[in-house]
């Protein structure tokens, strides 16, 4: 119960957050096997200040960071990230699957 | 025993209440509790004790202790001493064998002794294994308190959430001058009440100066910028032969019946005291007519030898040093003890203070402040010896549980030589009291006994609450969200058995589930979709978004169509399906399933932020009504309904358009989730019931969720969730056609990953070669080991089989594999089949 | 009998640490001394230290809920808690301490068609591996239970429950006690108030640990501390799969005997059993976020009780006597990570979630397998730490949630 500032909402009570773990970084370029799984499994679990995404999900829907010391819950702060502007390139091939709908 | 009316004293003597106790009718005044009107018509014992069913009667006076521990009104241990008098209470004794003046369990005071040292039942009870039950029974039956009642009183709590500037915790002098200085909004607490105080407890001081008050039938969750603790100091009691007797009592007891309720509480008294309250107490009683025997202070008096001594567990003499002085009241005083629990919960460090023999806290947190004895302002006692020797009866370090002195030294005695392991061991401190009136006495003794100090030996923790509080307070007013679909009430109507799908109630069938079907596959069916999750994407990055959020493509899906897509994680897991339709150029309507609206939208806008796309997403799953109208004559039905054009040519299989329908503006989605001609009509909620309506009028049978899903089955369609599990893939699940070459998706390096290493497992279809249906949950089985399982299956009539949906090992994924399904112990021959049990090639669909 | 009359020490007190030791395993909870216990009771390895930072038992070995059960969902897990099961139904007389094992039975509540499948799935699994565990419908809950509200009051109707009559709840630090008296009086030597702060390695092998009191060699070095797990490994370099999380319980005021049988209902996050000593235990879910601040949540108390309460509305008036929290590992797939590292002699049991404690026999006896004899045993195998690397999860959780 302790308290995130929202960087829209300022103070809330954590219960109206959904935790969506540490910051990882996603592989750049195809990884390989190990290189995946580390990026989908492993994670660095610190006793610390730890960087984390949070979604206001009872409250303006903002996904945020906040940098939290996991020992004492101590929220040191929060922001918006900076989006990693990675752009996909056009797609180059249409196809129409037969698939099945819901 | 109530003597003349005098002044300042709590009762209203001219408004009775009368109660019953084990049958008596007992009177007490308006200000009495149920503990001091019993004890001014002569009841002294109160309770039976935990473990030796010692005759116990009352101490403290302040609702701390267990010793007047009773059942009123079916609810067991309520504590008498602070439980107001009303009429008409049924207040009955509780564990007890008989009553409480003979109850017959308390041989195990007198002979249990020498058996039942400490932790006993680990030593015992061990061999034969069989014989284990009955003794734990036994155990069972005669541990415990009170007895729950048949039913719940259903009473009304309620939950209010506050917020001030400075919440001061505890109305005592501290409290109030700290309040009277305090600026802003500020509010006082007072477990009783008065003085313009809040009456309520305070049950923690939890992260973000979260304060939940206990008051009575509402509890408030106080959220302060400051919060004083003014908790004061707790009475302690000392630690001598027979310190558990009836009769034996701590100042605020006697304190509370003299002057509060007007009871002259014994004949003769002995006072044994380490501070002023015990002397305070000496006046009280002459000032009632006790005669004070003998009054020793701690402070000047050394004395080495204290015992109480009783006949029948009623106190009858004091043993002083050798001397022996007749009494029926003895006031114990160790000195008061800093009421720091809500401190050291909200992060406090409490520190051993060997001048005074008590613990204070220290290193308070920012927004916490503590005042009065709760800071350890207190002055002027002698610090007591863990023990006074005296004779030979029992001397209790914990009363709730029944914990000696020599249990504690025999505890040590084995190995458990730490505060935290005694504890667990002795189970002292973790009785009704919460330590209140026996940590200290804990830790002194295992200080002398280990020749260390208190500081060496430390506190254990803090936990919260700060005095036992309700279940039902706790738990508020009884509700859990529900989540209903716009047309739930003419589904109701229709006499549908409704069922739960995660917060939904859904229609399982309205009558027949195979009707339903038959419906579906030779007339037209409509059924209530309303509950799929609706999300809007619009933004000129909007494509681009779902592009590399889905497998599949969407950058180019033309206006107007539609398109099945799967979501993964980056693990290559499949989360949730769905469909989405392109509505304009940047615009997209997705639809995903029942369960996953929220999830799926949320995880949008996660990618949206880490990618920083110009897209809006917008969850109007509530907004929106949906059905599904489908039958080889929806055509002909949703025609007759609408001006615009629906033939085949004009709304094609998998097209999206924008339609009015019986009046009512639809978007209609041309797809078929159970297999026959089929309209997804998604309109406002307000005017879903109108259209479905409409459609029935028009002959649509509506069918249920059970019939939808034997037409989905027919059609081998996936249900995510039921079908897939967390460790789903793209290929195993069979959908290596969804995955389009791109630079990027969520989940394509796993996919790729998994295609190079090949697959684990392979969902397929199945037929059952007889017509035993097994159940979802059934495994495949080789060599009577599990190889697979079944996740879908239903005995269809169309097909005229039992057909399903396994996991099995890719070896056995081929079309026509044997397969052996376990069924209540028996295995059953089944056959692999990879295409739709009906209408492999979709024509239906697109007629 | 006997022994009751007679005072006799638990164990010996703790005594200076060594220079050396054949095997040092780091945590003394019920997986760091069923380890040792096991290495000198089947192996006749004794010159093993358990070197615990706190007092034995101080972690999740002395908070969780007590629950003993096997109707897991994955074939691995069941067959594997199976064992567990009946180790500990032998334990009480292996130890010659009474560890209260009361198997009452289990019942897992459904509260949804889905569950219901859910349900069938474990039965299914479990009866193949010959493990007593069944669906059962509401009529036979209402015999099993009788105190259950089974309508109509009620917002998740109860449509029917997995009962597993071997399950049941055992006396948590007796279990510690009685695997620290079996250890010490094998030889074993126990060191609480000593915390590992490093661990050596020589080209890829682990041969040391720094502590508090000083630094110890040894040829094998085992991590069993809950919740901690991460930061014990990163130590040695091992990198794992876990985040760790706080776990939440509660204890009533004792009352008469009430309820026989464990009730859990996943739907409402809620496990409530009676201990003998008439307390109503009741635990939750982990809080969603990581976090290693061990201390409790408000709400948690809220839901718990309202879940309770819709369960069983007779318990209204019952008092909340005293809450505690743990700290678990949680593991992406919900099964441990159990045996050999990449590190060369340093194995880990970690990554339990909510489940560590009713593992605490079989890890004992699988890790001194592998200590002693260096070979992986069967039954632990598929629970590798190697599995998160080549991705072949042993998944626990029947459908996927978003993130993990």
């Amino acid at each position: 119960m302790f308290l995130l500032a929202c960087p829209h909402c300022g103070p809330r009570s954590v219960d109206e957050f959904k935790y969506q773990g540490e910051v990882t970084r996603r592989p750049p370029e195809r990884p390989t096997l190990r290189e995946l799984t580390d990026y989908v499994y492993f994670r660095d679990n610190v006793a610390g200040v730890q960087r984390e995404w949070w979604y206001h999900g009872t409250g303006c829907g903002l996904w945020f960071v906040a940098e939290r010391d996991t020992r004492t819950n101590e929220v040191l702060r929060t922001e918006i990230p900076e989006p990693s502007r990675g752009r996909t390139p056009a797609p180059v091939e249409a196809a129409v699957p037969d698939t099945p709908a819901v | 025993m109530r003597i003349a009316p005098q002044p300042g004293e709590r009762i209203d003597r001219r408004k009775p209440f009368t109660f019953e106790y084990d049958g008596a009718k007992i009177t007490g005044f308006e200000g009495d509790t149920i503990g001091s009107a019993l004890y001014a018509a002569g009841r002294r014992v109160f309770s039976r004790s935990f473990k030796y069913h010692r005759p116990r009667g009352l101490l403290c006076c302040s609702g701390d202790c267990p010793n007047c521990m009773m059942t009123v009104d079916g609810v067991p241990n309520v504590r008498l001493c602070v439980e107001p008098v009303r009429d008409g209470a049924v207040v009955r004794a509780q564990n007890v064998l008989g009553s409480l003046d003979r109850d017959l369990l308390s041989i195990t005071d007198k002979i249990g002794g020498p058996f039942t040292p400490v932790g006993f039942y680990y030593r015992t009870m061990i061999r034969p294994r069989r014989l284990w039950p009955l003794y734990e029974k036994f155990l069972r039956n005669v541990a415990g308190l009170g007895k729950i009642g048949e039913n719940g009183t259903h009473r009304r709590y309620d939950t209010e959430h506050r917020r001030v500037d400075v919440l001061v915790i505890g109305g005592g002098r501290a409290g109030r001058e700290a309040a009277a200085r305090a600026e802003g909004d500020v509010l006082l607490v007072d477990e009783h009440g008065g003085g313009g105080a809040l009456k309520g407890r305070a049950l923690g001081i939890y992260e973000g100066g979260l304060v939940p008050v206990d008051a009575g039938d509402v509890l408030y969750r106080f959220r302060a910028e400051r919060i004083v603790v003014a908790t004061g100091g707790i009475e302690q009691p000392l630690v001598f032969p027979g310190n558990d007797l009836v009769g034996v009592m701590l100042p605020n007891g006697v304190r509370r019946l003299t002057r509060d309720w007007s009871i002259k509480p014994g004949e003769r008294a002995v006072v044994v005291t380490a501070d002023d309250a015990g002397l305070e107490a000496a006046g009280d009683l002459r000032a009632v007519g006790t005669e004070v025997a003998r009054v020793v202070d701690l402070r000047s008096e050394r004395i080495v030898q204290l015992a109480a001594v009783g006949k029948r567990g009623r106190l009858s003499a004091v043993l002083v040093d050798g001397e022996a002085v007749d009494c029926d009241v003895l006031v114990m005083s160790g000195g008061r003890q800093p009421a720091y629990s809500l401190l050291a919960q909200a992060g406090a460090r409490v520190e051993y203070e060997p001048r005074r023999g008590i613990f204070v806290p220290t290193e308070l947190p920012e927004n916490v402040e503590a005042v009065g004895s709760a800071a350890g302002d207190l002055e002027g006692a002698a610090v007591p010896a863990a023990s006074y020797d005296g004779g030979d009866g029992k001397c209790f370090v914990c009363i709730c549980e029944d914990v000696t002195e020599k249990d504690v030294k025999r505890a040590l005695a084995e190995g458990f030589d730490s505060i935290e392991l005694a504890k667990r061991y002795t189970t002292a401190t973790m009785g009704p009291c919460q330590g209140r009136l026996c940590h200290l006495q804990s830790i002194r003794m295992l200080a002398r006994e280990t020749e260390t100090d208190e500081a060496a030996i430390g506190t254990t923790t803090a936990r919260p609450p700060w005095g036992p509080v309700e279940l039902g307070l706790l738990a508020g007013r009884h509700y859990e969200a529900m989540k209903r679909s716009p047309l739930h009430f003419r589904h109701e109507e229709a006499g549908a058995t409704m069922m739960w799908t995660g917060a939904w109630r859904r229609p399982f069938a309205y009558g027949d589930p195979a009707a339903e079907v038959r419906a579906v596959h030779e007339s037209l069916g409509v059924i209530d979709v309303s509950t799929l999750g609706k999300i809007i994407v619009e933004g000129p990055d909007a494509a681009e978004l779902l592009e590399r959020l889905y497998p599949n493509r969407f950058a180019d899906l033309a206006v107007g169509r539609i398109r099945y897509g799967v979501l993964t994680t980056d693990g290559g897991r499949i989360m949730d399906d769905g469909t989405v339709a392109r509505l304009g150029d940047d615009l997209f309507y997705v639809t995903t399933t029942s369960t996953g609206s929220e999830s799926v939208c949320e995880w949008f806008e996660w990618w949206n932020a880490v990618w920083g796309y110009d897209a809006e997403i917008v969850n109007v799953t509530g907004a929106l009504a949906a059905v599904n109208l489908a039958g080889p004559q929806a055509r002909e039905a949703l025609g007759a309904l609408t001006d615009a054009d629906v033939s085949n040519d004009a709304l094609k299989y998998l097209d999206a358009k924008e339609i009015t329908v019986a009046g009512v503006p639809c978007l209609a989605l041309r797809i078929g989730f159970v297999g026959e001609l089929g309209y997804e009509l998604h309109c406002a909620a307000s005017a879903g019931e109108h259209l479905w309506d409409a459609l029935v009028a028009r002959g649509a049978v509506p069918f249920g969720l059970e019939p939808q899903r034997v037409l989905r089955l027919e059609k081998a369609h996936v249900i995510v969730g039921q079908d897939t599990d967390s460790e789903s893939n793209l290929l195993s699940a069979g959908m290596p056609w969804i995955v389009k070459e791109k630079p990027d998706f969520v989940g394509k390096w796993a996919v790729e990953l998994v295609e190079e290493r090949g697959i684990r497992e392979r969902l397929v279809g199945f037929t059952m070669d007889g017509g035993l249906l097994p159940p979802e949950g059934a495994q495949v089985v080789e060599n009577g080991k599990s190889t697979g399982r079944v996740t879908s299956s239903r005995v269809s009539e169309q097909v005229g089989k039992v057909i399903g949906l396994a996991w099995v090992r890719p070896e056995r994924a081929d079309d026509g594999t044997r397969l052996s399904i376990r069924i209540a112990g028996a295995d059953h021959p089944a056959t692999v089949t990879l295409a739709p049990f009906y209408d492999a090639e979709g024509a239906k669909l697109r007629s | 009998m006997k022994d009751i009359f007679r005072v006799s020490r638990m164990w010996r007190p703790r005594g200076e640490l060594k220079k050396r030791y054949d095997v040092v395993v780091i945590g003394g909870g019920s997986h760091g001394l069923a380890t040792a216990y096991y290495l000198a009771k089947n192996h006749g390895v004794k010159d093993v230290a358990v070197l615990e930072k706190s007092y034995i038992g101080s972690g999740a070995s002395g908070r969780n809920t007590t629950i003993i059960r096997s109707n897991y969902r994955t074939p691995e897990g069941a067959a594997f808690y199976s064992r567990s099961v009946k180790l500990y139904e032998q334990l009480s007389a292996d130890l010659d301490f009474n560890l209260m094992f009361s198997q009452h039975g289990h019942l897992t509540l459904a509260h949804s068609e889905r569950a219901m499948v859910t349900m069938q799935e474990r039965a299914e699994v479990n009866q193949l591996l010959g493990i007593d565990s069944r669906v059962v419908y509401p009529e036979e809950i209402a015999r099993l239970c009788p105190q259950i509200n089974l309508g109509p009051r009620q917002t998740w109707p109860i449509q029917g429950a997995l009962y597993h009559a071997p399950g049941g709840i055992i006396r948590h630090d007796a279990v510690v006690w009685g695997l620290a008296r079996g250890a010490d009086r094998a030889g074993v030597e126990i060191h609480p108030y000593t915390e590992v702060t490093g661990i050596e390695r020589t080209s890829g092998r682990a041969t040391a640990v720094e502590t508090n009191r000083g630094r110890v060699e040894a040829d094998v070095v085992v991590s069993a501390v809950a919740g901690w797990s991460t930061l014990v490994c990163g130590l040695a370099g091992v990198r794992l799969p876990i985040t760790t999380h706080i776990l939440q319980a509660f204890v009533t005021e004792p009352v008469k005997p009430f309820l026989d049988v464990i009730i859990v209902s996943a739907q409402m996050h809620v496990y409530v059993s009676q201990t003998d000593r008439g307390e109503f235990l009741i635990g939750a879910e982990i809080e969603p976020y990581t976090t290693y601040k061990s201390i409790g949540t408000f709400p948690f108390l809220e839901y718990s009780a309202r879940h309770t309460l819709e369960l069983f509305p007779q318990l209204e008036r019952l008092r909340v006597l005293r809450t505690w929290t743990g700290l678990c590992d949680l593991s992406p797939d919900y099964s441990p990570i159990l045996g050999r590292t990449e590190v060369e002699n340093f194995h880990v049991s970690a990554g339990w979630g909510t489940y560590g404690f009713k593992a605490a026999p079989i890890v004992g006896t699988t890790l001194a397998k592998l200590v002693a004899t260096g070979e992986t045993p069967d039954l632990i195998a598929p629970f590798a730490l190697e599995r998160f690397h080549t991705d072949e999860l042993v998944s626990e959780l029947a459908a996927a949630a978003v993130s993990h």
